[in-house]
């Protein structure tokens, strides 16, 4: 299958190097602590943060640094199949997993001794890229929740199809069977947090795809330093400041 | 909610005595309702309905199916709805599944009718393509996002919006096929019927408190209830189901009483709920 036509144009008429629109909004579940929306796309994702409160169980209570815990949901609506019972299976508990170490990384846990902090992401709408973007959804949770952090992760992911290095792989793309990486990024300290790989691809390649995917993740990043601004500035001029 | 003080718990029971309540509503007033449509593109419709702190969001997707043995001429309409995590850290895991039962069940209790698919909300023959062979399954799912009190009325309104914004597609029936073969369909992907959902009732539901009862608690007054009754009336002033909750026991009396009051309410939350669908149609459009 042809994933990039000889205009250099995708299936859904990006260029290989082109994100498709982000989008973000702080404050979607006003009971909790912090929360978000993040779109890339057709793929829309809500964080929400509660936290950092007493340890609800007593046995997993840390005397230095804060738990960190983490759920990954899928709407039943979600994909293009209607699909039953999404919580807990295999996938979701590996994507649980990656975000809350991606998460526990950035966040400043020995600030908050015997506390605990609890992200629930869940995806309204999956359309490939849900890993990064809820990535994304959770570090604008935890921004927004005011939870102490190094940095703020954001993450995005690069393929190679058609001998093409492409950017923010939408479902039809990611299933075509090529490499996915999945980057996260702290964008200010320079540094990866997270790193997945599928698929084989030549060393010079994944340097290549690898270097496409930081670039996205630092586009990510000044486009969420911007949403952050505007709503602290919404809150000053609430509070009159 | 069990962080409430014995002084906040008077408050709020102090408030609803003398029709009064805690963000200045009265006993029978609703909190303002926003309807946004459309939301879910993949689905054939959806809508995110927002009372409040309530916020739930409603999709439709139809599939093509087998009618029942029993009712060859009707389609199906099943209801699931799912309590998500980031309503409530206590639906971590498994623990929104009993909240999301009990709340499928009377949903489909309301707005499904009885076995028989006699009295439903949803015209169920509407539904159907070949008769005994071809029909539409139609799966609305239903998400609690954020949850502050009547979800049930929440989640009735967000169906409503979503089968009003849903759009079935055209079935085109291969002709000349064999009695017991399974026709042949082409089902069209410009065109859409529109679904007729004046008859969809609305959930309007009375939470005791005290010796008064109010419509759409908060969940601070959720926590004070002795019992809640929801009661789904259609726009003729039907009822098409009643489901009650809590443990406190009713006098019948009350319950009659609790009816017609619901019945009167049902009128400004239909008509308040057709204005914001509608608007939230064109808003779509534009």
């Amino acid at each position: 299958m042809e994933f990039v036509s000889p205009e250099g144009l995708r299936l859904d008429g990006r260029r290989p190097m082109e994100m498709r629109q982000i989008r973000a909004e702080i404050g979607a579940v006003s009971k909790a602590d912090g929360s978000a929306i993040f779109e890339m796309g057709n793929t829309k994702v809500i964080a929400a943060v509660y936290g950092p409160r007493e340890v609800q169980n007593r046995s997993q209570q840390i005397s230095s640094h804060a738990l960190v815990r983490c759920e990954y949901s899928m709407a039943n609506f979600s994909t293009g199949d209607r699909m039953r019972k999404p919580k807990g299976d295999r996938r979701s508990t590996e994507i649980s997993l990656v975000i809350r170490q991606t998460m526990e990384a950035c966040i400043l846990t020995h600030l908050l001794p015997r506390s605990q902090i609890d992200i629930y992401v869940q995806v309204l709408q999956a359309d490939g890229g849900t890993r990064s973007a809820c990535i994304n959804a959770a570090t604008l949770a935890l921004a927004d929740a005011g939870i102490p952090m190094r940095d703020f992760v954001t993450s995005c992911s690069a393929g190679y199809l058609n001998s093409t290095p492409l950017l923010d792989l939408n479902y039809v793309e990611d299933s075509a069977g090529g490499p996915d990486v999945t980057l996260g990024i702290l964008p200010k300290l320079d540094k990866v947090t997270l790193f997945q790989m599928d698929s084989k691809l030549p060393i010079d390649i994944l340097e290549n795809v690898m270097q496409l995917a930081i670039e996205g993740c630092k586009a990510i990043a000044s486009y969420i330093r911007e949403i952050l601004l505007e709503n602290t500035n919404q809150l000053e001029y609430r509070r009159g400041v | 909610m069990g962080g409430l003080s014995l002084g906040e718990k008077h408050f709020i029971q102090g408030g609803i005595a003398q029709d009064l309540r805690c963000d200045g509503r009265k006993r029978l007033a609703y909190r303002p309702i926003y309807v946004e449509t459309g939301v879910i593109p993949q689905a054939n419709g959806s809508a995110r309905v927002r009372m409040g702190a309530t916020d739930v969001i409603a999709s439709v997707k139809a599939e093509l199916g087998k009618p029942s043995l029993l009712q060859p001429d009707k389609g199906k309409v099943s209801i699931y709805i799912d309590c998500s995590s980031t309503a409530e850290p206590a639906f971590e895991g498994r623990g929104g599944d009993e909240l999301a039962t009990e709340l499928s069940v009377a949903l489909q209790r309301c707005l499904l009718g009885g076995k028989s698919g006699a009295g439903a909300g949803i015209d169920l023959s509407s539904l159907i393509v070949v008769e005994g062979k071809i029909c539409w399954d139609l799966y609305i799912d239903g998400l609690v996002v954020s949850s502050d009190g009547n979800l049930l009325d929440a989640l009735g309104a967000s169906i409503k919006a979503a089968l009003s914004n849903t759009g079935i597609p055209r079935v085109q029936v291969a002709a000349g096929t064999a009695n017991d073969e399974q026709p042949e369909v082409d089902v069209s992907d410009e065109e859409f019927l529109q679904f007729d959902t004046s008859g969809v009732p609305v959930i309007v539901t009375l939470t005791k408190v005290g010796r008064h009862y109010i419509v759409d608690a908060t969940s601070e007054e959720e926590s004070q209830m002795s019992s809640a009754v929801s009661i789904s009336v259609n726009r003729q002033g039907h009822i098409c189901g009643i489901t009650k909750r809590g443990g406190a026991a009713l006098d019948p009396s009350i319950i009659l009483d609790m009816i017609s009051v619901a019945k009167h309410v049902s009128e400004q939350v239909i008509n308040k709920l057709d204005s914001e669908i509608a608007s939230a149609e064109a808003q779509e459009e534009s």
